[in-house]
């Protein structure tokens, strides 16, 4: 018994079948190819960007994305239904090519079949699974949009319209099945290796064989008629992600996680700064919005947005390639509104979660940088003021510059700007000089530096702001002039180490610096301290306590720094009960972004927000490592309605504490 | 409209302040320099008064040291059409009436229709140049202006008196006003005007082309106010408490008085 | 040594700073006179000599007038010093009648030391002496810095002083700001609520301390974000930078925010349970208190 089928069964296998078949299916990819050539010219009106570097390694990473599913599986059930449709129809898809590969080129020329034995039993019983999954997957989906639809989730004719052609095409393919089967194959072993298509036979069998062979002759046009179509739409509908978004793992930012692009100030011809139209965004920041699915996951994880602010990431993203597609000359800043684009924190949630490789910050800092510098317009005037005040003092919070070292009075560190020799240049940032808070952290550094044999050095009054809230905020001009000015002190120092309390600072040294040239290596304090406590230099006692702790977003996300501050945590002796959104899904504190320079009058308040978390774990302790988190917690924890609001503490404050010399 | 808007740079408040050596004036090391305040409101009205009358031309006039120029820059990037830098190494010697005598000597044959000034300035705080050049160019002169409006061929002006009340007058042209904190928004100079700003004419005068008249009067001494209360800390009973605190604000403030 | 005193004249009425100029001539042991572009009905009885010149006919703000009509006086008078008040009419009118008669001026004057006033440089963070090479000077005299004298009893002597100048400018009238408008920028003296006062409740007794001390209150951000205070009042880089006579924070710890707003106070009392509160670095005196307990204490015995 030969385990195999007739191709073309019923249909007809001459002229009068392939070549109208063939000629509808070729103009259905032409139409296709063309809709996408279309939106091609509007992805070239915007400005070029690089993103085809390194071929090769793009290429395979974009492979590994698409077939693995793993970015759209981050979020377990939804993620693992696509993946399933995914799967099906892309078995489903190679199966049918095969089927074309054997009856239209390999037999007739070569007289090859391969879809016979046990690979034919293969073939169709995977393809029967596969188009099980899909409907399966397909019915969750519909279930999930139309029955339960989470909230943000977009419900619209148009998804009715996709959801319902895959599942005819689904459906009729296994009613073609079935009924091809139930005149061939039923009593016969083959039709085991079509398990789904038998259950479908068995129902249609009673019709009697003339009739099976017509529903199937029209059922199998009417298929053939819905996979073109849906061909036909795919350009013009979300089904295009199929393509754009598996391009957009190709396109991908290749990191350093979280840098921004630098502007090049120096040209004197250059007339736009940021982005006020479309034009001045790149083609991917368009690409980005075809490749988008309007999943909401960056929505759901949007702080600003949870906070019942304007801003929803998705939103802009779509925004930008509405306007690209429809009027691409109108004010993007006027589509998008300020609000929303002074509301972000960049932390990056939206861009860690979403599965399209979808860059929003850098979209969202764009925008602002065209307020910023072409208009001189700030969110309000606190950040104005703070702008000014960084200009004159370098520093936000108006401090006279000349007292920036006077926090270290009395510790032993050196002057490292008069060339002293030192194993590290500590860069202190603007809080840890001069917020009294903060200053507990950086002295407890020291100590735990002096502890560790270490010596310190600090640029005193020498140092000035690293500029980052200034940058996110949109103040390339300030952002440069101080980038350069501090690149040029810290590369002449002569130390080959810079250590950061400031998980700010830390990424714009280590990343943003960079292309500004800065020379030496840059360790932020956590990664620092674990290095010394695992060479055993650190005498920590630990003392036990518990905790909850909070991954800055710049520690984070920006830097992918999760276990050295917990291991921290654990060698001062602490227990740590994280709150339900920690690592990678962690909240914000609300002052990144440069927010930390801003007042915040819509809707309620992130910090307020992120300490009510932290209220939810019990622990007594609040755990930071970055001083605009600490600084947003000790406003948060006055404010919290609870009895014993938990304390904010720096990772390092926690460790100084337990230093075995303290009381020896 | 042909506007002069004079401007001063001073040391930022922010800073902790030590007597020089000379004994008469502030040590400038450690000292972050801005434009003062006062005067930032000034070049924004003149801008915005450039900005509402076809043709206008916007003069800004700073008497310093070469360091001066940083501020100037900035009046530039915000939208005045020259600048002209009086060489003044002296300048913290300077009283207002040798200031004013300077700003006079320069702007007499210029045909100015306005001249601008601050208030005051954040240093010094004489709240005297202004007025001093009006009566030398033999301007109508208006002081503490916080309200600025185009009116026929003159201006509205509003100025601040104590308590909420302010007073409205109105001046042909040409005319000098001094300026008010909150007269305006000063605007952050965009990308685009900064670059601008560097081609802008910026020409230097040595001050002894224009200073032409003799001090009134000169600093003898300058010196840091004795300590005030310590940072006294009081503990106890609230109604002792309360006694002792009026006796305090009594003692060492005028508000009780 | 004479001191023609330039007393100010607004809505109808003579201000009492005017007061503290006699009270200026008393402490350096100087003669005084009294100017006043006003009425008969505003001179104070008292035994002091006035130049009065009729602000119906001159206007209470006309300043080229106003500049002839007190150079007249001073011909007649003939005194060494000229003082008015460092005020909007004081500040306004002293240079130019300094240039009329080619006289040195000092402004803001808080002292007055062998002869040479001392005024304060740089917000009040330094006071220079000045020595004067004229035979004149004008002076303008901090307000609260010289205390207010009391006149000796009896009746004015008024002679009217004139003058022939048309005014260079219209004065059209008086306008009230806004009341909304609280501008804590130039309030003399600010109490403060910060988180320790518990609850929005007990803003009304910050303001109630407040209006007794003839103030206004403001508050830190936590308490504006809270909604307890309306934004206008925040005290802080991100509210309002102000520098007043008095600043009384009450249960504000002082994160940095708050401490640049209000640093350049000139006198600061803080009331906290926390003695080790960074606000106490700024305070010159720090009651170690609950709020709640002791502003209503201190609010009943100011009466």
């Amino acid at each position: 018994m030969e385990f195999t089928r007739e191709l073309y069964w019923n249909v007809g296998h001459g002229i009068a079948t392939l070549v109208p078949m063939y000629l509808l299916a070729f103009a259905a990819v032409a139409l296709l190819v063309r809709g996408f050539i279309k939106r091609r010219a509007t992805y070239l009106r915007a400005a070029p960007i690089d993103r085809v570097d390194q071929p090769l390694v793009r290429l395979t990473g974009a492979l590994g994305d698409m077939l693995s599913q793993r970015q759209v599986s981050r979020v377990l059930w939804p993620g693992l239904a696509h993946a399933a449709l995914f799967w099906g129809f892309f078995l489903l898809l190679v199966g049918t090519t095969l089927v074309f590969i054997q009856a239209d080129f390999t037999d007739p020329l070569f007289g090859w079949v391969f879809l016979t034995g046990n690979f034919y039993k293969l073939f169709s019983v995977t393809l029967d699974l596969a188009g099980a999954a899909a409907i399966v997957a397909l019915a969750l989906f519909m279930i999930r949009r139309y029955l339960m639809p989470p909230e943000g989730l977009p419900v619209s004719r148009d998804y009715l319209i996709m959801h319902l052609l895959l599942l005819v095409i689904l459906i009729t393919g296994f009613v073609i099945e079935g009924a091809r089967m139930a005149v061939t194959e039923l009593g016969r072993p083959v039709a085991a290796w079509s398990p789904v298509g038998l259950l479908f036979a068995n129902v249609l069998v009673d019709m009697g064989e003339p009739a099976l062979r017509n529903l199937h002759r029209g059922l199998w046009w009417f298929h053939f008629f819905c996979v073109l179509g849906f061909f036909i739409i795919i350009p013009y509908t979300k089904f295009r992600h199929i393509f754009t978004t598996s391009a957009n793992y190709f396109f991908s930012d290749r990191g350093p996680t979280g840098k921004l692009a630098s502007l090049d100030l120096e040209d004197e011809e250059r007339e736009q700064f940021g982005a006020t139209q479309v034009a001045d965004l790149s083609w991917k920041d368009i690409f980005d919005g075809d490749a988008c699915t309007l999943c909401k996951r960056c929505q759901d994880r949007c702080p600003a947005f949870a906070t019942g602010k304007p801003l929803s990431p998705m939103k802009v993203v779509n925004q930008i390639q509405e306007t690209a597609f429809a009027a691409p000359d109108d004010n993007l800043i006027e589509v998008v509104s300020r609000d929303v684009l002074w509301a972000c924190t960049t932390c990056r949630a939206c861009q860690e979660i979403c599965p399209a490789a979808i860059e929003h910050v850098g979209k969202i800092v764009e925008m602002r940088r065209a307020l910023v510098l072409m208009e001189g317009e700030f969110p309000d005037e606190a950040t104005m003021a703070a702008m000014e005040q960084t200009e004159v003092n370098g520093n936000p919070l108006g401090s006279g510059f000349a007292a920036r070292g006077d926090w270290a009075e009395g510790l032993p560190v050196k002057d490292a700007s008069a060339g002293e020799a030192v194993d590290i240049i500590y860069f202190v940032g603007c809080y840890g000089s001069f917020d009294k808070r903060n200053i507990k952290v950086a002295r407890s550094f020291v100590t735990l530096c002096e502890a560790a044999g270490v010596s310190v050095g600090i640029m005193g009054k020498q140092e000035k702001c690293c500029g980052e809230p200034m940058r996110k905020m949109g103040n390339e001009y300030l952002f440069q002039t101080l980038a350069m000015e501090m690149v040029e002190l810290l590369n002449g120092s002569g130390c080959d180490t810079i250590v950061t309390t400031c998980p700010h600072c830390f990424t714009t040294l280590n990343k943003d610096y960079r292309d500004f040239g800065l020379t030496p290596k840059v360790v932020s304090a956590p990664v620092f301290l674990q290095e010394l406590l695992n060479q055993g230099s650190l005498p920590v006692q630990p003392h036990p306590f518990t905790c909850t702790y909070h991954d800055s977003c710049y520690l984070g996300r920006h830097n992918d720094i999760y276990t050295p501050p917990r291991a921290l945590i654990e060698a001062a002796g602490g227990t740590i009960v994280e709150m339900d959104k920690s690592g990678s899904e962690s909240f914000c504190c609300g002052g990144g972004g440069g927010r930390i320079m801003a007042e915040e009058n819509i809707g309620s308040r992130i910090n307020n927000t992120r300490v009510a978390m932290a209220v939810a774990t019990g622990a007594p302790v609040l755990a930071a490592s970055c001083p605009f988190c600490l600084t947003m917690f000790e406003d948060g924890t006055k404010t919290v309605e609870t009895a014993s609001p938990p304390v904010p503490q720096d990772i390092i404050e926690l460790l100084a504490e337990r230093l075995k010399t303290a009381e020896a | 409209m042909n506007i002069l808007v004079c401007i001063k740079q001073v040391p930022d408040m922010e800073a902790k302040f030590a007597v020089a050596a000379n004994g008469v004036w502030y040590d400038p090391t450690d000292l972050a320099w801005r434009m003062n305040e006062y005067d930032e409101y000034g070049v924004e009205q003149a801008v915005q008064l450039k900005e509402q009358v076809a043709g206008s031309d916007v003069t800004v006039l700073c008497i310093g040291t070469d360091k001066a120029k940083e501020i100037m820059k900035k009046a530039l990037a915000m939208g005045c059409d020259r600048g002209v830098h009086v060489a003044d190494d002296e300048v913290f010697s300077r009283e207002p009436y040798e200031i004013a005598a300077i700003i006079a000597e320069f702007a007499r044959d210029k045909g100015f229709d306005l001249v601008i000034t601050g208030m005051q300035s954040q240093d010094r705080g004489s709240a005297q140049v202004g007025l001093l050049v009006a009566e030398m160019l033999d301007l109508p002169g208006i002081s503490t202006v916080v309200g600025c409006s185009l009116d026929g061929d003159g201006l509205a002006l509003s100025r601040e008196l104590e308590g909420g009340v302010r007073a409205k007058v109105r001046v042909n042209l040409p005319a000098l006003f001094t300026c008010q904190l909150g007269l305006n928004k000063p605007r952050y100079p965009t990308l685009p005007n900064i670059m601008k700003a560097k081609k802008k004419e910026l020409i230097t005068i040595a001050v002894a082309d224009l200073l032409k008249v003799a001090g009134r009067q000169a600093t003898t001494a300058l010196f840091v106010p004795q300590k005030k209360g310590g940072g006294l800390v009081l503990e106890g009973d609230p109604a002792e408490l309360a006694d002792k605190l009026i006796g305090i604000l009594k003692e060492k403030t005028t508000v009780l008085s | 040594m004479k001191c023609l005193l330039i007393g100010e004249y607004r809505q109808g009425e003579m201000l009492s700073s005017v007061y503290e100029l006699f009270g200026f001539a008393a402490g350096i042991g100087a003669e005084a006179a009294l100017f006043l572009v006003g009425s008969e009905a505003a001179v104070p009885a008292a035994d002091i000599g006035v130049y009065l010149a009729d602000a119906e006919r001159y206007g209470e703000y006309q300043p080229q007038v106003h500049q002839r009509l007190i150079a007249a006086a001073v011909e007649r008078y003939q005194p060494d010093l000229i003082v008015f008040s460092h005020s909007s009419y004081g500040w306004d009118m002293a240079p130019r009648v300094a240039y009329r008669l080619g006289a040195a001026q000092v402004s803001e004057v808080v002292d007055f030391v062998d002869g040479e006033p001392v005024a304060p440089v740089c917000n009040g963070k330094l006071r220079r002496r000045i020595a004067l090479k004229t035979a004149r000077t004008v002076l303008t005299l901090q307000a609260g810095a010289f205390s207010a004298a009391t006149l000796p009893a009896g009746s004015p002597n008024i002679e009217a002083v004139e003058a022939d100048e048309q005014p260079r400018i219209i004065f059209e009238g008086y306008e009230q700001a806004p009341a909304a408008d609280v501008d804590l920028s130039k309030a003399e003296v600010i109490v403060s609520a910060g988180r320790g006062i518990g609850k929005p409740d007990n803003v009304a007794m910050i303001a109630e301390l407040a209006k007794k001390l003839g103030g206004e209150y403001g508050a830190s951000r936590p308490v504006v974000d809270a909604e307890w205070v309306a934004h206008e009042r925040q005290v802080g880089t991100t509210g309002q930078t102000v520098s007043p006579k008095l600043y009384v924070a009450c249960g504000i710890s002082g994160a940095i925010q708050h401490l640049a707003g209000m640093k350049k106070s000139e006198f600061v009392v803080a009331v906290n349970t926390d003695k080790d509160a960074p606000i106490g670095e700024v305070a010159d005196v720090l009651v170690v208190a609950d709020v709640t307990q002791f502003i209503p204490v201190l609010s009943e015995k100011l009466g």
